[in-house]
């Protein structure tokens, strides 16, 4: 009797651990759901594979840097199977807690970390900068683009310089001489002060700014728009700004060109699914145009700007990137110096 | 006079319990059960002896920004700078705490009087100008903020950037204050903190020091004809409130990130005013005051995690709190100063 009872106590402990459902928790950084971008797009990778996959999830949005240690260690302790660390300034307690908690599993977003429990998942973002910047340097009108960037932070700095690489290939491939403008921020969650320089430069002319990440994008969308209703009556043309992270256009529809997507859905969801099917594993992740990972957003809002041979050309574009006809796309701003656009003909 | 202090002691904690009677409704409208999300806000500050632990660690740097605000307050001078000093403070301790190499228990000390007086002198220079010049510190210490986010942002992302994040280098294990509860990441600087939140109120009450300063805040002329010299006071007063900005961001630093980051302070030297006008400028109440605070912050994770609160709730909540507090204090100024019309009306 008694050798029955144990054996059933042991099945019943085995399928209680087979059947429980994957817990995942998100950890944000300060700047938090909310962001039209980031960290609502991770979130949104997480929602769909809760669908698709039956798991449950939560997510503690940190308050202050002093919470990110507490915060990813009550995850832990809170017996998720999975924790989701987003945002750059994470990195370094994600390290710290992945350490002391070698039996947990983390993703880490847009960052690495180099320990076996942790999957970092990174972007060649430059890859999409390349993109979409050739896409701007087609389409204006004014022969002068602009960038405002949050903070000069590695990723951003590989968007911005991808960017800039676009132009400078459709310079030089379609003899044109478009300018770009540069300006910072110097934080991601400072809307006006992004909202003033991106008026700015379409002050000096710029006619599409490139909204380079956090909350700071809303500021610049809203300059396109402000401006475009001042002096589009008065010289016909628009004022564009480029989304970023994931597909911005809805924000203010019509004034949003494309927005370069960084899918972190979609690798969010791709480590989850690892996790569901037992094939997750620590390591670094690099991320691009193959796979879906990086793409431009379908432009609901904004066809009727951009002609069909213009998107023929990016759509090969692309292709040669994903297919390596085009490579060493410049990651920083010392190699975009020595970087010459390879000749192409379209 | 014991009953207006039962009174005083009394009134925070009944605006405490207003703040949460209001915040229940609040979390009633969005749906969510208020008992469960006190019940794991006040677990995740008090639960547990390292959840208290960690409520303490976060209470060190508001301390710290309260006893400087509330040094200047007792002046009359208001040190909107303290943000910037702290920034200030914290980077030069992360500067020596990096780079420099010298012995176990000298490091820390070193550093931390270095932190002091680089935000004494961002503190100094206000004083001195409103002193000789007749400029109002409040403009200037607010402009000398910006000074010092964008310059400590500029060295941090320039000269003193380490590896690729915006950060300084780590500080040396020598440098490090000692954990004092194992396990929890509570340093020597909460105790530091305590220290001289005992030695600022046993100045203020018992030398004459404390007097003159508390004399100059509430009436200079008179004080002036009395005989204190009143520019010294002042420009004393701001060094001590600079220096305790920058001393909180050294501690901060040394004892808890351990390196400097661009935004390690979620604004401290602005919740200094808050928690100087909660301790009503008396040192032991801004220790209070700070507890209040790091109280109601430490626990917004497991709120959230647990009861399933957003943060926006969760900072809707605490603002409540510190709403009634403060209004408390405001209620009983008044209350106070109808009284003495009152007597001396019937007199």
């Amino acid at each position: 009797m008694k050798k029955v009872v144990f054996l059933f106590l042991i099945l019943l402990i085995t399928s209680c651990i087979f059947a429980k459902t994957p817990f995942v928790v998100m950890v944000t950084d300060t700047a938090g759901l909310g962001d039209k971008s980031f960290n609502d797009s991770v979130w949104a990778g997480i929602q769909k594979a809760v669908k698709d996959f039956g798991i449950t999830a939560k997510v503690i949005q940190s308050m202050e840097m002093a919470d990110y240690i507490p915060n990813l260690e009550e995850a832990v302790k809170s017996g998720a199977d999975l924790i989701v660390a987003v945002g750059f300034l994470i990195r370094d307690s994600v390290e710290e807690i992945a350490k002391k908690y070698p039996n947990a599993k983390f993703v880490m977003i847009d960052a690495v970390v180099p320990t076996d429990n942790v999957a970092s998942m990174v972007f060649r973002e430059q890859e999409i900068g390349f993109i979409t910047g050739a896409l701007v340097a087609l389409v204006t009108k004014t022969g002068k683009v602009g960038w405002v960037g949050g903070m000069f932070i590695p990723p951003v700095e590989r968007f911005e310089v991808g960017y800039r690489a676009g132009i400078k290939f459709v310079n030089e491939n379609f003899n044109k001489n478009v300018e770009v403008l540069i300006a910072y921020v110097g934080s991601f969650e400072n809307v006006p002060k992004a909202k003033s320089l991106a008026f700015q430069q379409f002050a000096q002319g710029a006619d599409i700014v490139f909204a380079g990440g956090g909350k700071n994008t809303l500021g610049i969308f809203e300059a396109a728009k402000e401006y475009s209703q001042k002096y589009e009556p008065k010289d016909g043309i628009r004022r564009f700004a480029i989304g970023v992270d994931q597909d911005q256009d809805w924000i203010q529809p019509g004034y949003i060109l494309t927005s370069a997507m960084k899918r972190v859905d979609v690798a969010v969801y791709s480590a989850i699914k690892d996790l569901v099917e037992g094939k997750f594993k620590g390591g670094i992740y690099s991320l691009g145009l193959k796979g879906n990972y990086l793409s431009l957003s379908p432009m609901k809002y904004t066809k009727q700007f951009v002609p069909e041979e213009t998107l023929k050309i990016i759509r090969k574009l692309r292709e040669m990137v994903e297919n390596g006809v085009i490579k060493d796309i410049p990651k920083t701003r010392d190699e975009l110096k020595k970087f010459k656009p390879p000749k192409v003909e379209f | 006079m014991d009953k207006s202090r039962l009174r005083s002691f009394l009134a925070p904690i009944a605006s405490i319990f207003f703040g949460l009677a209001v915040g229940a409704v609040f979390l009633l409208i969005t749906g969510k059960n208020p008992i469960d999300t006190y019940f794991w806000m006040f677990y995740g500050a008090w639960g547990s002896p390292k959840f208290v632990a960690e409520m303490l660690t976060r209470s060190t740097p508001l301390i710290l920004t309260g006893l400087a605000l509330a040094v200047g307050f007792k002046a009359g001078v208001f040190n909107i700078g303290a943000e910037g000093q702290l920034l200030f403070g914290g980077i030069v301790s992360a500067y020596i705490g990096a780079y420099w190499h010298l012995p176990v228990f000298l490091h820390p000390v070193i550093a931390i009087i270095a932190g002091s007086l680089a935000g004494a002198s961002l503190g100094f220079i206000p004083g001195w100008l409103k002193v000789k010049k007749g400029l109002n510190e409040v403009v200037i210490t607010i402009l000398m903020n910006y000074l010092a986010i964008y310059f400590t942002n500029y060295l941090v992302r320039g000269p003193l950037k380490y590896g690729y994040l915006p950060r300084t280098k780590p500080i040396l294990d020598t440098a490090k204050l000692p954990i004092i509860v194992n396990g929890t990441r509570l340093h020597l600087g909460f105790i530091l903190a305590l220290i001289i939140a005992f030695v600022l109120y046993f100045i203020f009450e018992r030398t004459v020091w404390g007097y003159s300063i508390k004399a100059v805040g509430f009436n200079p002329h008179a004080s002036r004809y009395g005989g204190i010299d009143v520019n010294k006071v002042i420009v004393f007063s701001m060094l001590l409130s600079g220096g305790l900005a920058g001393m909180a961001g050294s501690i901060e630093i040394l004892g808890l990130h351990h390196r400097f980051y661009g935004q390690f302070s979620p604004g401290y030297g602005f919740d200094g005013i808050m928690v100087a006008l909660i301790g009503r400028n008396n040192p032991i109440g801004v220790v209070f005051a700070a507890i209040l605070l790091a109280t109601i912050r430490t626990g917004s994770g497991l709120v959230q995690l647990r009861a399933g609160v957003s943060k926006e709730i969760v900072w809707v909540i605490q603002a409540l709190i510190i709403l009634f507090v403060a209004v408390s204090y405001i209620y009983e100024r008044f209350f106070r100063f109808g009284k003495i019309n009152l007597q001396k009306g019937e007199g």
